[in-house]
């Protein structure tokens, strides 16, 4: 078995979080794609989120009532390996930055 | 005609186009929750749905020839996109994010450019039809804008020009109650956007956008009309946005539950269906049949959406001009070196 | 320029959106003459939730819905303000101002002038602006070039919520036109606020600020480009180099003196901005510049900026976007230069 996570997608037009209003999955439970899994709030409205994939849910990140960040982990599932892959990612906004560019003072800086 | 007036309805299509035009609804209406669907899911980043304008869309494609008509949509057209055969996976291109505007051939497939600005293409359609008659050639433009998009002064300077030249276009209206948040009682004065065709001295007519044979039948008139030369039509499709204006919109904060529910039972589809039962003989095995074949239709397009591969960076720049300035291509190289730079993780 | 606020910590935190909203809340209380109004700023409070509450608390009088027509927008804008009123329109997106590109370069800008001075236009333009989240064609435009090339209007551009209170709270005041270009991608982040001490402490119109101190080379940045240059400046100070970072917060007028200031310490310049290359507003940053420090620059003014490409789709953002390693590169070369 494999695990997959999914992240909380920007739901609407840049927002950065969402608050978890009430879990309608639990561990263990086996669920089918599409199907209502949490329900949220954001600044702009609430919504329920479906099931990216079917599966077994393995852990849930967030408590109700409690703030994620867009990018954030909501949920993993227990997937065959064989049916692993993801569906859907979004690039955290401002997320920490990559960095590869060094930069260096020259020999003569006073 | 004026706003007061009672819409027109169909009746009288034949059994078999009646039943491709409910399979076309169905799929759309299938689509639609799924693209809804794929945007909680974090695939689309974004989606204007169009749940509850299945017939005004499907309907009025329909119409349309391919061979010579050419069709100026916005960004809520999916519905003409499933009547006209329009690849719907590079439809939807453009709620990828890989590429604004779709990534189908506009100019093959007839069906123009996914287009976000409101009203943007109307103008379009009227010049398009005066090159249909500079050319002497019998196609017919075909314009879809909103309740919302009628405030625009464009669609008053398409109407005008239209109108002076009797040029063959078909100004079509999709009037779904709601522009946002803004019902149409305060957006379009005096209650009718066909009722403004007078003025401009060609029909315009109203029809009961959510019963498909009407919207078909008054889209076939208005064309025969524009392929005689006889110029130009307003159609105003009286219909509802059963659903938020997109994804990023929350329709409890400026209407009512009430209102939103009297439509259910004026769903285009369920009444089709109904009209298919009664008058033409469909039986539950058909309807079963139906939905089968839509959602194994959707089925295929979700998971050609969630294949679909992002376009290469470098498009960015090689897509701006037909002749592209070697600026640009200082630029691109900029572009790529740093991008080079980044695959190789150097540090 | 100023220098930050140093006064001691507020107690809370806000959004830059509540923030606008507070600036907007206080002003239509404080001025029965101001009148908010555009697409969906009513009962829904703006596509940004920025004038939820608006209505309720003000009325449909002052605070309304228009129909889906930004020309008509800024049309009324003028006639309002040729009435008395002191509007605050909003354009829900930046894109959709082209369509009122007539009315605010023909008639908003210049009304005053036309009139001799008889006809002031206080019309506040909010415009949510910019990109960075990811959003459809029209919806991510930097538009402060073309504003600030139109004699006649004055803008702003805010980076932090205390920054969009002070700077929207000046431009309702001010005699003339604004065009407020409010950066979506950081309307959700918090950020210490005070509104009374926000008020109290606002410097004059047209002053850039110091939003991080360094002496090596100077970042001028503005909107969401502030926060980017920030972050630069962190990876920068790991390896020594200490980067300042300018915000210039008033794109037109410049700050000219406030830049010489910052670049007459440390003698090096790097301008960023999303907007495309030529004829950006970097062109004239770095003019500025040059004018006034040519004698101490120690190399030419550096631009890192979106390209001449139009805004491209979500999926491309982050190839087009200044990122950081793109500002440390342009760091690196103005610290390498060397004359002949």
């Amino acid at each position: 078995m494999a695990e997959i996570s999914f992240n909380l997608p920007d739901l609407g037009e840049g927002l950065i979080d969402a608050k978890v209003l009430e879990w309608l999955v639990s561990v263990g439970d086996y669920v089918e794609r599409g199907a209502p899994i949490v329900e949220v709030e954001t600044t702009k409205s609430a919504l329920e989120l479906p099931s990216p994939r079917a599966g077994t849910v393995a852990r849930l990140h967030a408590e109700e009532d409690e703030d994620i960040k867009v990018g954030d982990p909501l949920i993993t599932f227990e997937v065959p390996d064989d049916s692993a892959g993801i569906v859907g990612t979004v690039p955290q906004q401002d997320a920490e930055p990559k960095r590869r560019v060094r930069v260096q003072l020259p020999d003569d800086e006073d | 005609m004026t706003a007061t007036e009672s819409l027109r309805t169909g009746a009288g299509l034949d059994g078999e186009l009646l039943r491709d035009l409910y399979q076309r609804m169905l799929l759309t209406r299938q689509l639609d929750l799924e693209f809804v669907t794929m945007q909680r899911q974090g695939v689309l980043l974004g989606y204007a749905p169009l749940r509850g304008q299945e017939a005004a869309q499907v309907g009025s494609g329909a119409v349309v020839d391919r061979a010579r008509d050419f069709v100026f949509p916005t960004y809520r057209e999916v519905g003409v996109a499933v009547a006209m055969d329009v690849d719907v996976v590079g439809y939807m291109a453009t709620h990828l994010g890989v590429w604004n505007g779709g990534a189908y051939d506009p100019i093959a497939s007839r069906f123009g450019a996914v287009n976000a600005v409101v009203a943007g293409s109307v103008l379009h359609a009227v010049g398009w039809a005066k090159g249909e008659k500079l050319t002497g050639s019998d196609g017919v433009a075909l314009a879809y804008f909103g309740d919302g998009a009628s405030s625009q002064g464009d669609v008053h300077e398409a109407m005008n020009f239209a109108g002076v030249d009797r040029l063959p276009v078909v100004f079509f209206c999709q009037n779904n109650g709601w522009a946002i948040s803004v019902p149409t009682a305060r957006q379009v004065a005096g209650g009718s956007v066909s009722a403004r065709a007078a003025g401009y001295g060609f029909p315009g007519v109203r029809v009961d956008g959510n019963d498909v044979e009407a919207v078909y039948l008054a889209t076939q008139e208005a064309f025969a009309r524009a392929r005689a030369g006889e110029g130009p039509t307003v159609i105003e499709a009286m219909t509802y946005r059963s659903g938020p204006h997109s994804t990023s919109d929350d329709p409890g904060r400026y209407r009512e539950l009430v209102e939103e529910n009297s439509w259910i039972e004026r769903d285009p589809i369920t009444r089709l269906a109904l009209r298919l039962r009664e008058e033409h003989a469909a039986d539950e095995a058909y309807f079963e049949g139906a939905l089968a074949e839509a959602r194994a239709a959707t089925e295929s397009i979700r998971t050609g959406i969630t294949e679909t591969v992002g376009r290469p960076a470098e498009e960015m720049f090689d897509l701006v001009f037909a002749n592209r300035p070697t600026t640009l291509d200082q630029q691109r190289d900029l572009w790529r070196a740093a991008a080079e730079g980044e695959e190789r993780g150097d540090d | 320029m100023t220098d930050a606020p140093t006064t001691a910590a507020p107690s809370t935190t806000l959004s830059m959106q509540a923030a606008i909203n507070l600036a907007l809340e206080h002003a239509l209380a404080q001025d029965d003459r101001t009148l908010v109004f555009g697409e969906d700023v009513g009962k829904l409070g703006g596509v940004f939730r920025v004038t939820d509450g608006l209505q309720e608390r003000f009325g449909a009088d002052r605070v309304f819905d228009t129909p889906l027509a930004e020309s008509a927008i800024m049309g009324m804008a003028v006639g309002l303000a040729l009435h008395g009123f002191r509007p605050i329109p909003e354009i829900q997106f930046d894109g959709f101002s082209y369509p009122a590109m007539n009315q605010i370069i023909t008639q908003l800008a210049r009304m005053h002038y036309r009139t001799r001075g008889a006809a002031p236009m206080p019309v506040t333009l909010r415009l949510p602006s910019f990109g960075g989240i990811r959003s459809p064609e029209m919806h991510s435009e930097s538009l402060e070039a073309i504003f600030a090339h139109v004699p006649g209007l004055k803008v702003a551009s805010p980076s932090t919520p205390t920054d969009a209170y002070q700077l929207l709270r000046q431009s309702i005041a001010d005699p003339d036109p604004v065009i407020f270009m409010e950066p979506k991608a950081r309307y959700w982040n918090k950020a210490p606020f005070d509104a009374a001490m926000a008020l109290a402490d606002t410097p004059p119109i047209g002053s850039s600020r110091v939003v991080r101190p360094g002496k090596h080379v100077t970042l001028v940045a503005w909107g969401a480009m502030v926060s980017r240059c920030i972050r630069a400046a962190e990876f920068a100070a790991e390896d020594g180099v200490e980067l300042e970072v300018l915000d210039l917060r008033w794109l037109k007028p410049i700050d000219a003196a406030g830049l010489a200031a910052s670049v007459g310490r440390t003698r090096r310049a790097v301008v960023v901005h999303e907007a495309p290359l030529t004829a950006g507003l970097g062109a004239e940053v770095g003019t500025l510049i040059t004018e006034q420090c040519f004698g101490t620059l120690r190399a030419p003014v550096q631009r890192v900026t979106g390209y001449d490409v139009p805004y491209p789709p979500g999926d491309l953002e982050d190839h087009y976007l200044p990122s950081t390693d793109r500002i440390l590169s342009a760091v690196q070369r103005v610290l390498e230069y060397r004359r002949g």
